[in-house]
């Protein structure tokens, strides 16, 4: 892969890029078209002569291909045309017996140009330097304001040309080379049938979380609460059953505060009635370490959105507080009509590892939407974790 | 009787060795994990232990690994598995074939305080005790046709529920509101119904019989 250079769009610079371009352009249409013309004797020769083996002799494929490489180069530095391609052979053959026309047009254009600039020249001399007019006709004004006007018209239609040439480069280039709808419509299936997979896989890692939040936290404390009214039923009516029900009274209220726990865990009702924000505000508050929320979101995003992007902070959140050993985390949340930004950044320690289970859970969550999900822990922190959400 | 306990959860070990402490046992050992468990029994091998299935490291099965190995290294010592959800395959591998001394509970089961420490008395004495929900699923398991088990009358089926559990015959005419002779005369009908010799020992016959439900 060569290294892709930023040409800027417009301006002098990037004009003076295309003309070498382009001048480049006719240049190697015409080494191609001998090449081409090679290779058009050796594919019927091989055609001819071995049996309908092979469509394409070893040969021709590889100079095909490396001038189709070569050409790309040229239209990524020249006239800034950067896209994925996927081509072989047969591709390639084709891309440059259609570009090599255009490439000769762009160079009869070029050639023109530079035959007109040479006539105003020569005119120009001949009229206020030498004395020698052209056909005997005297400069008076209104020839001059004819000429330069008839000039400057041709001059207008062969730059016209030369962007029409540049805009076929890149459109030859594009449809012979890119990948085709077909192909662009197989690669979003295959990307959209990963995530719904990852999908999949990231709700059954939240349930079993869940069952282990019920199972290690409410059920023994449940269990625990029946042993201690069974143990104060077995005691009788003294005071030490007395204890022992007050005992039992108490874990009941903690049975209850953990359930309450996993329930909010489980899905914060809090987002869908009075939504992101107020979710958020109630992560702050639970937080063991002080969270500081800068929040502007215009209006309320679509509902999956709100809820990808609540269980990003709650789950950074909780790690930062658990792993990270930062004083405070800082979480912005941005908005505009079509995306959503999340950015929750803490002063810990760092290495924070992407691939483990709560964050890989998140960026296949952000996945899902179409979002990009991005953790930055350098060991040392700080640790950055960012997720962009379109809205629809 | 001198107890091993072996449970992760903090809070219900606490309570576990509380409630045995009130009801006269001795806990000699209150860990979190198996390989704990295992050391522990090594030093000086109790009457009977607990253990949880579900421990760390991996939350899975440890409890029972431990217990098993208990049972082939210490066959004298009870060992009483508190489960999470009744695991067929569980009670079938700590069904052996000549032991008692075996018992299977829901955890759950523990909050039921009497019902428990009546399992950890039989299971120490070398009784047996099955938790009424893990024989109601393997009896279930076999409710199909042409199963023995599908010709035992309602009463008999009544009489071997119980008795699968642990109870002895009286226990089991207690249970059930019916003269030890009915009962004897129903356990009869059972092992013949169900082809199994009734020369060995009661909780040998509630093993034979569970391990052929289990089966």
């Amino acid at each position: 892969m060569i290294a892709t250079f930023d040409v800027p769009r417009g301006g002098p610079r990037a004009a003076g890029r295309a003309a070498a371009g382009l001048l480049l352009a006719a240049v190697t249409a015409g080494v191609e078209l001998v090449l081409l013309a090679v290779a058009a004797l050796l594919m019927a020769y091989s055609m001819a002569f071995s049996r309908g083996r092979r469509k394409v002799p070893g040969a021709v494929a590889e100079g095909a291909e490396l001038l189709a490489e070569l050409e790309l180069w040229r239209l990524r530095v020249f006239l800034g045309e950067d896209r994925a391609v996927r081509y072989g052979p047969l591709k390639a053959l084709a891309y440059l017996v259609l570009r090599v026309p255009v490439g000769l047009l762009g160079g009869v254009i070029l050639l023109l140009l530079a035959y007109g600039a040479a006539a105003a020249v020569r005119l120009a001399v001949g009229w206020w330097i030498t004395g020698d007019h052209l056909d005997g006709i005297p400069p008076t004004w209104w020839i001059v304001l004819y000429t330069a006007v008839a000039g400057v018209v041709l001059l207008f239609l062969a730059v016209q040309g030369l962007v029409g040439v540049a805009a076929m480069e890149r459109s030859v280039a594009r449809r012979c080379l890119g990948p085709s709808p077909l192909e662009e419509y197989e690669r979003r299936i295959a990307q959209l049938s990963v995530t719904r997979a990852q999908v999949v896989d990231a709700v059954d890692d939240e349930r079993r979380r869940i069952e282990r939040d019920l199972h290690d936290g409410v059920q023994q404390r449940l269990v625990a609460l029946g042993m201690l009214i069974g143990r104060a039923r077995r005691a009788g009516d003294g005071e030490r059953a007395a204890e022992l029900l007050r005992q039992a009274h108490e874990e009941s209220q903690r049975a209850l505060a953990d359930l309450r726990e996993v329930t909010w865990r489980v899905y914060p009702a809090a987002l869908d009635g009075e939504g992101l924000r107020a979710a958020l505000e109630t992560v702050a508050e639970r937080s063991a370490l002080p969270v500081v929320i800068d929040f502007d979101v215009p209006g309320r995003p679509p509902h999956a959105v709100e809820t990808a992007a609540y269980f990003v902070v709650c789950e950074a959140v909780t790690n930062a507080a658990k792993h990270s050993g930062a004083a405070s985390v800082r979480v912005a949340v941005a908005g505009s009509a079509t995306m959503i930004g999340v950015r929750i950044e803490d002063d810990g320690g760092g290495g924070a590892d992407p691939g483990g289970g709560g964050l890989a859970g998140l960026a296949r969550r952000v996945a899902a939407l179409d979002g990009t999900f991005t953790v930055d822990s350098p060991r040392g922190g700080p640790t950055v974790i960012t997720a962009e959400l379109p809205c629809g | 009787m001198r107890v091993m306990l072996a449970e992760d959860s903090t809070l219900l070990r606490e309570g576990l060795v509380r409630l045995l402490a009130e009801e006269g046992h001795r806990v000699e050992a209150a860990v979190g994990d198996g390989d704990a468990l295992i050391a522990a029994v090594a030093e000086g091998p109790p009457d009977v232990v607990v253990v949880d299935v579900r421990m760390p490291p991996s939350h899975t099965d440890e409890g029972l690994r431990a217990a098993l190995e208990i049972r082939r290294r210490w066959p004298d010592v009870g060992v009483l598995v508190l489960s999470q959800y009744v695991e067929k395959r569980y009670a079938a591998e700590l069904i052996t074939a000549d032991t008692a001394g075996v018992g299977y509970l829901l955890k759950d089961r523990v909050a039921q305080v009497d019902e428990f420490l009546d399992a950890l008395e039989r299971v120490g004495a070398g009784g047996a005790a099955f938790d009424p929900e893990v024989v109601r699923r393997l009896l279930a398991a076999h409710g199909a046709q042409g199963d023995p088990l599908a010709r035992l009358t309602p009463r008999e089926r009544d009489v071997l529920d119980t008795m699968a559990q642990g109870h002895t015959n009286a226990s089991i005419a207690a249970h059930l509101h019916i003269s030890q002779s009915a009962v004897e005369k129903h356990v009869n009908a059972i092992f013949d119904k169900l082809d199994l010799s009734h020369a060995t020992g009661y909780s040998r016959r509630v093993l034979a019989v569970l391990r052929y439900l289990g089966s």
